[in-house]
């Protein structure tokens, strides 16, 4: 089996490693951002990020150096970075690692990207549900603060860097950038319309980057190894690495940092060991919960941005979700609308009536209750929420829905033919509950 | 202007202003966009999805509610597409939907069943079971039907962008979203209705008139609120001869659509079972109910009587400034010219008559300000702290101004900035709030004054005008302008900085100016100040008196005041007849034998036992009003008065702006319009005379006819002032008028024990008629006494608990419930003058010198409690 190095996850698997500063400053933490205040220009600094070829992390793969040219430079009132930690994709658990295990790593990534766009305010966005990562980021911040890492007149230059930890209370749909931003100012979660864009009206209307916590923590690695050195690593349009958080029927779940554009054959069955049980394959999330499902046909479709949309799916937050040939897909699906049912915002007519629509379909076909025309009236129902939502959580909830029944309609008829589920003989039971 | 943008629409070529939204384009150019949350007094939330249209290029369809035009864009909101996606939206808004129209308030009405009949399909594919929402009221007057909801947060938006209540938000998440007070509270807000009249479907209803009838049975007519002087326009809406609802117009009116609790849920007065309802001779002490025609005789003949025995000046008249425009011309005709006396007054003379003297002696006009003025200014100055409940819709331009055109707010006045939750309170919304101690606007005015004319901002002042200014403000001192009103000198200059400095700087005041003492004095330091601060005399800039009455500031202007003939002609000194207060004076001295109290109830203003004694002293009292009262029980003959909605003339309001009061029902009973009671009365009147060429005038004439005379009577220039004649006027004005300031020696001594009491408007009521109004008892029934919750802290007193307030710690008391409120300054008392007549009688009266006005709404109290405290 090959083995690739690590960059992100490098650090935490140093025996004795913790992450206090003290750990992180012992393999030249913090370097990197004295360097940029000392001795860059913000745009020398975008310049490097854009070539280095680094994509968000976050779920859209958008360029991290273009987004941050987006914001004007004539703008004189405050600028603000977000570091979006609010990480609730079903299937995803990456930025927890790197939050629990190695914070510096991500705030130096912070300060980073607060001097190219400008910002002398930063807040880290958490999941609500993520106690233990609050704390450590908090005590983070506070040795930062203590070692003169952030606050006022940083590194001898006139720059301020503010960080601030915000929690969040428990909606997924927080995670979705504007909505996080009303979130921080104190409002309810509610996705805004776009445009305008975040970089020209976002928090408090004010000019605002959100990037990931993954993205945030690539940052000091490119300056120290170039943007030539990261570009090199993965394909060309999709540069570095990814660290995909594989989950269900494999024999070793966990998080792996690997350059992108393996092979998901590779990813399932060298890297994370295999399905469970050696039972056959049946599908793949490769995306998180809003990827849509893939078949094992793609099992040699290339883990990287553009490939996997090739096939129909996306990479999204990189939570590789795998299906042995026991799983039923209409439950599946059924259990990821349950999810995005509960977590739909309620903003938007589509999303938010359709979600609760589908989901009763669903239930029904599961519950043995599906007539024949349901299969071609959910198809209809997500054709009536796709593109035409605030934002991207409608294209979300039908991913799952549309490739199921793309990939295994024959799944679905079974269910309504047998008037059963023929995979949970007592789903009819459960549902009804 | 902005710069023109052209675009095609469905084909069609449009160009309108760059920043224009597409919906709005497109329904430029004659195409209706279907739509829900889209509303044009609130920013675009693009939630419902109805309204996505195609746009060349576009990666996907688009939210025309959303999307500003740009040029050459080219549309399709037509195209299958855009109707497959509105298809989309109706099917799922129309799944959990009750469907239960026929019971609706909103059927016939109502935007879901509008566009579904356009944009929906005939079938429903849903066959699961719908959504259902427990029922929950939303307060004492808003029925709330969550299953009929479709989400659009208009209401919400409306409560947080226009009235800056907030006391809406969304509730829950996905399909069980619901709006709702915080945590399922009851409502606790402004109660203005605007929720209701913007919900495009029948989530929110008023309760007051649930399943009171259907939509299309709703006769409507446009006219003008008889509460406040903000003068909204609102529509009536009634089955028959019943009111059963208020709405207004969006967009229509100085109010723009928008109303306060009295507009929206005051109508109740109308209809109310106790209104007067036939003329009524008494004699004896036994009341006879009689025609028109033998009240009027009698009415006619009594007056005569006196007349021929005393002299013309033997009668005096007084009539409320809730009247129109027409009927206070016609009264001060009747009693000047019919009867000739030169005795009569109005309402006006409680305050508004202070602003109208001041403001005509400094700038010849009362007209400067209008709303525009407001939105458009960068600073406001403001003595009203209560101007969010007597004056709502004024309030609505300045929070309009504050919080979305980030305009300065400068506020002075005794109360203190904190909030109840969820009514808005100017002090709270000021980027200034200056709390000054009771009773100290003169000396605060002052201060202002000093560090303006002391400062070196740039006017068109001249340098001589200027000294004198400094000179005669020399010996004020600022040591002594704090120890009296607790502000310090470098407040007072960095306020008179920042208003001296403004582009369009508006100075707004209240009844704390006009209705407290010295008021006809510090309407003119208030001129003063805005002439030397630059802020008078060009477009924008100016002061605006604000009026309690709807029609007060018509009342002066038609010669409703002993002063004023119509059209602001001054009467010269020999001629001028008695005030109210001298009326009532000599009345009890004798002098005055017969009143004419038209609306007017003057044991609400004046000290009742006086007013009492003089009231009995009458020969010939006549009572003309909507309800009894105090005078009614006196009166010799009462004529049942028609309320605004029964009639037709004009109002004029704070602005000055004349508007049109339209009769939207018949009189209720047997009463008639006041209008219609003077002119049958001038015809009897002459008739008795013997005057012959008066038969032929036995017709009443329409009010049309009484309009017609009224603009040709008044002076051509009526109702506007030329910019230089302004200017002139004050020039003049500063020349020879500059007096000597004078500031108190020293601040009052706080005593232990002793609070400021004062009476005020709350949101809820406008004088004495709001109280007949069921919507508006439903949210304040009775009288209590608001103190801040420290003082109630100190006195261990609790919410509810009675308290007994004496006036200088002997003679009788008055006892009242007591309720917290954080708005108000510690130390001080607050009584909704609306109820119990109990308190003015603590208050001393004082009247002022130049202008006759009753100053009786604020005092000094003791507090003690009374009972245990309920539970
Ligand atoms: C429904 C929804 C949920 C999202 N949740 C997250 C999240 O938990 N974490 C995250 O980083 N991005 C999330 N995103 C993506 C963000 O909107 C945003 O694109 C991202 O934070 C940008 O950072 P990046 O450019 O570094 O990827 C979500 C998007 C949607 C539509
Ligand atoms: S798509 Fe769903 S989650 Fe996004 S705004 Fe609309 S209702 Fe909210
Ligand atoms: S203040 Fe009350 S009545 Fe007015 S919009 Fe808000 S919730 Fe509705
Ligand atoms: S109550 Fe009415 S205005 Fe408010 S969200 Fe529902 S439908 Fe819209
Ligand atoms: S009207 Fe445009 S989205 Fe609702």
């Amino acid at each position: 089996m090959q083995t690739y190095e690590p960059i992100l996850l490098k650090n935490m698997s140093r025996p004795g490693y913790v992450g206090s500063l003290e750990d992180y400053r012992g393999v030249g933490g913090y370097a990197m951002l004295e360097k940029v205040l000392k001795e860059m220009s913000p745009s020398d600094l975008i310049d490097i990020v854009k070539k280095s070829g680094l994509r968000g992390r976050g779920g859209a793969g958008f360029s991290t150096g273009m987004k941050w040219s987006f914001i004007p430079k004539d703008h004189t009132g405050p600028r603000y970075l977000c570091c979006n930690a609010d990480e609730s994709e079903p299937g995803t658990f990456k930025d927890r690692q790197l939050i629990e295990r190695d914070p510096h790593q991500m705030l130096e990534g912070i300060g980073i990207a607060c001097f190219a766009i400008g910002a002398h305010q930063a807040y880290i966005y958490i999941r609500g549900e993520f106690d233990l990562g609050a704390e450590i980021i908090q005590n983070a911040i506070r040795e930062a603060y203590d070692a003169k890492l952030f606050g006022k007149d940083l590194f001898g230059t006139d720059f301020d860097i503010d960080v601030v930890l915000h929690r969040g209370a428990g909606a997924y749909i927080c995670g979705e950038e504007t909505a996080l931003l009303e979130s921080i100012e104190g409002k309810r979660g509610k996705p805004r319309t776009k445009p305008p864009f975040p970089a020209i009206h976002g928090l408090y209307q004010e000019p605002t980057v959100v990037n990931n916590v993954e993205t945030l923590a690539n940052l000091p690695y490119i300056l120290k190894n170039g943007p030539e050195w990261y570009a090199g690593i993965g394909t060309q349009k999709s540069t570095g690495t990814r660290i995909f958080s594989v989950s269900g029927h494999v024999k070793r779940p966990g998080n792996y940092e690997v350059p992108l554009g393996i092979t998901l054959r590779e990813m399932i069955y060298e890297i994370a060991g295999g399905v469970r049980e050696d039972k056959e394959l049946k599908a793949i999330i490769p995306g998180g919960a809003s990827a849509p499902f893939l078949k094992p046909e793609h099992l040699d479709a290339r883990m990287d941005f553009e490939s996997i949309a090739e096939v129909g799916s996306m990479l999204g937050s990189g939570g590789v979700t795998v299906m042995d040939v026991d799983t039923c897909m209409v439950w599946a699906a059924m259990n990821l609308m349950e999810f995005f049912h509960h977590e739909s915002c309620g903003k938007c007519t589509p999303c938010r009536e359709g979600s609760a629509w589908i989901l009763q379909v669903l239930r029904r076909i599961e519950g043995g209750l599906g007539k024949p025309e349901d299969i071609d009236l959910l198809v209809s129902l997500c054709e009536r929420i796709e593109g035409k939502t605030v934002c991207a959580f409608g294209e979300a909830e039908i991913g799952p829905i549309l490739s199921t029944i793309k990939n295994f309609r024959e799944e679905y008829e079974t269910h309504i033919a047998e008037k059963r589920c023929p995979y949970r003989p007592d789903a009819a039971l459960a549902i009804a509950h | 202007m902005n710069k023109m943008i052209k675009l095609k629409i469905n084909d069609l070529e449009v160009e309108v202003e760059d920043g224009t939204l597409l919906i709005e384009a497109a329904k430029k150019a004659g195409v209706e966009i279907p739509h829900f949350c889209y509303h044009p007094k609130l920013k675009p939330d693009a939630n419902c999805r109805m309204c996505i249209v195609e746009i060349e290029k576009a990666r996907k369809l688009q939210t025309s509610c959303s999307t500003p035009v740009t040029e050459g864009m080219v549309v399709k909101t037509n195209s299958p597409e855009v109707k497959e996606a509105q298809f989309g939206v109706m099917e799922f808004l129309l799944g959990n939907h009750p469907l239960d129209c026929p019971e609706c308030d909103q059927g016939g009405e109502c935007q879901l069943q509008d566009f579904a009949h356009e944009n929906s399909p005939m079938t429903s594919r849903f066959v699961e079971e719908k959504r259902v929402f427990e029922k929950e009221y939303f307060g004492p007057l808003i029925e709330k039907e969550m299953n009929r909801c479709v989400s659009c947060l208009r209401c919400v938006r409306y409560c947080d962008e226009v009235v800056g209540s907030n006391a809406l938000g969304s509730m829950q998440r996905g399909n069980m979203h619901e709006i709702g007070a915080f945590a399922h509270q009851e409502l606790e807000c402004e109660y203005c209705g605007g929720c209701i009249q913007i919900c495009p479907v029948g989530a929110l209803t008023s309760r007051l008139s649930m399943y009171d009838y259907r939509t299309w049975q709703l006769k409507k007519t446009e006219t003008i609120c008889n509460y406040c002087g903000d003068g909204c326009l609102l529509t009536l809406e009634g089955v028959k001869d019943d009111i059963t609802r208020v709405s207004s117009e969006m967009g229509a009116g100085r109010n723009g659509g928008d109303l306060c609790a009295r507009g929206f849920f005051g109508y109740g007065m109308i209809n109310h079972a106790e209104r007067l309802s036939r003329p009524t001779v008494r004699t004896k002490g036994r009341d006879l109910q009689v025609t028109w025609d033998w009240a009027a005789d009698k009415t006619a003949s009594g007056l005569n009587e006196i007349k021929a025995k005393y002299g013309p000046q033997a009668i005096g008249g007084v009539i409320s400034a809730h009247c129109t425009n027409e009927e206070i011309y016609l009264f001060q005709k009747l009693m000047r010219q019919t009867i000739g006396t030169s005795h009569i007054d109005s309402s006006a003379r409680l305050g508004h008559i202070n602003a109208v003297s001041g403001l005509v002696k400094a700038f010849g006009t009362t007209r400067m300000v209008r709303y525009e003025d407001i939105l458009q200014a960068d600073v406001l100055l403001v003595f009203a702290g209560e101007l969010t409940e007597s004056n709502p819709i004024t309030a609505i331009k300045v929070k309009e101004a504050v919080r979305q055109n980030k305009a300065k707010l400068i506020a002075v006045d005794s109360y203190s900035a904190g909030r109840e939750t969820y009514i808005s309170h100017l002090p709270n919304l000021a980027t200034h709030h200056l709390e000054i101690r009771p009773g100290t606007e003169g000396t605060a005015i002052l201060g202002l004054l000093k560090a303006v004319a002391e400062g070196s901002h740039q006017t068109s002042l001249s340098q001589t005008a200027r000294d004198k200014f400094k000179e005669s403000l020399s010996s004020v001192s600022y040591d002594n302008i704090e120890a009296v009103t607790g502000i310090s000198e470098k407040t007072f200059r960095e306020m008179g900085t920042l208003y001296a400095g403004a582009q369009r700087g508006v100075l707004i005041f209240g009844r704390a100016i006009t209705r407290c003492e010295e008021g006809y004095q510090n309407v003119l330091k208030l001129a003063d100040l805005a002439i030397a601060a630059g802020q008078a005399g060009q477009p924008g800039k100016g002061l605006l008196s604000l009026t309690k009455e709807n029609n007060e500031y018509g009342a002066v202007e038609m010669g409703g005041a002993s002063e004023y003939l119509p059209g602001l002609q001054p009467v010269g000194a020999e001629q001028k007849g008695h005030t109210l207060v001298e009326m009532i004076d000599a009345a009890a001295r004798g002098e005055i034998k017969a009143l004419y109290l038209v609306g007017e109830n003057p044991f609400r203003s004046l000290p009742q036992k006086k007013v009492e004694e003089a009231l009995s002293n009458l020969e010939l009292l006549i009572c003309q009003d909507l309800f009894p009262s105090e005078v009614s029980a006196l009166a010799h003959i009462i004529l049942p008065a028609a309320s605004y909605a029964e009639k037709s003339g004009h109002f004029t309001n704070l602005e000055g702006e004349v508007q049109k009061v339209r009769k939207a029902i018949e009189p209720v009973g047997n009463s008639k319009p006041d209008w219609e009671i003077f002119s049958l009365l001038e015809r009897k009147l002459e008739a008795e005379l013997g005057d012959p060429s008066q038969s032929q005038k036995l017709e009443a004439p329409s009010v049309d006819v009484v309009w017609r005379e009224i603009v040709t009577t008044l002076p051509a220039a009526w109702p506007n002032l030329s910019e230089e004649k302004i200017v002139a006027k004050m020039t003049a004005y500063i020349e020879n008028g500059l007096r000597s300031y004078v500031v108190p020696e020293r601040a009052r001594e706080k005593e232990e024990g002793v609070f400021d009491l004062s009476m005020s408007q709350v949101l809820f009521h406008a004088g004495r008629m709001s109280t007949y109004a069921p919507g508006l008892t439903t949210l304040l029934e009775k009288a209590v006494v608001l103190i801040h919750p420290d003082d109630a802290e100190d006195l261990e007193i609790q919410e509810g608990e009675e308290i007994e307030l004496k006036a200088g710690g002997n003679g009788s008391g008055v006892t009242v419930p007591v309720k917290f409120s954080k708005k108000l300054s510690v130390g001080s008392l607050l009584f909704p003058e609306h109820f119990g007549l109990e308190m003015q009688a603590l208050l001393p009266l004082t009247v002022d010198p130049i202008t006759g006005v009753p100053y009786g709404d604020r005092g000094r109290v003791t507090l003690a409690k009374v009972s245990a405290p309920v539970s």
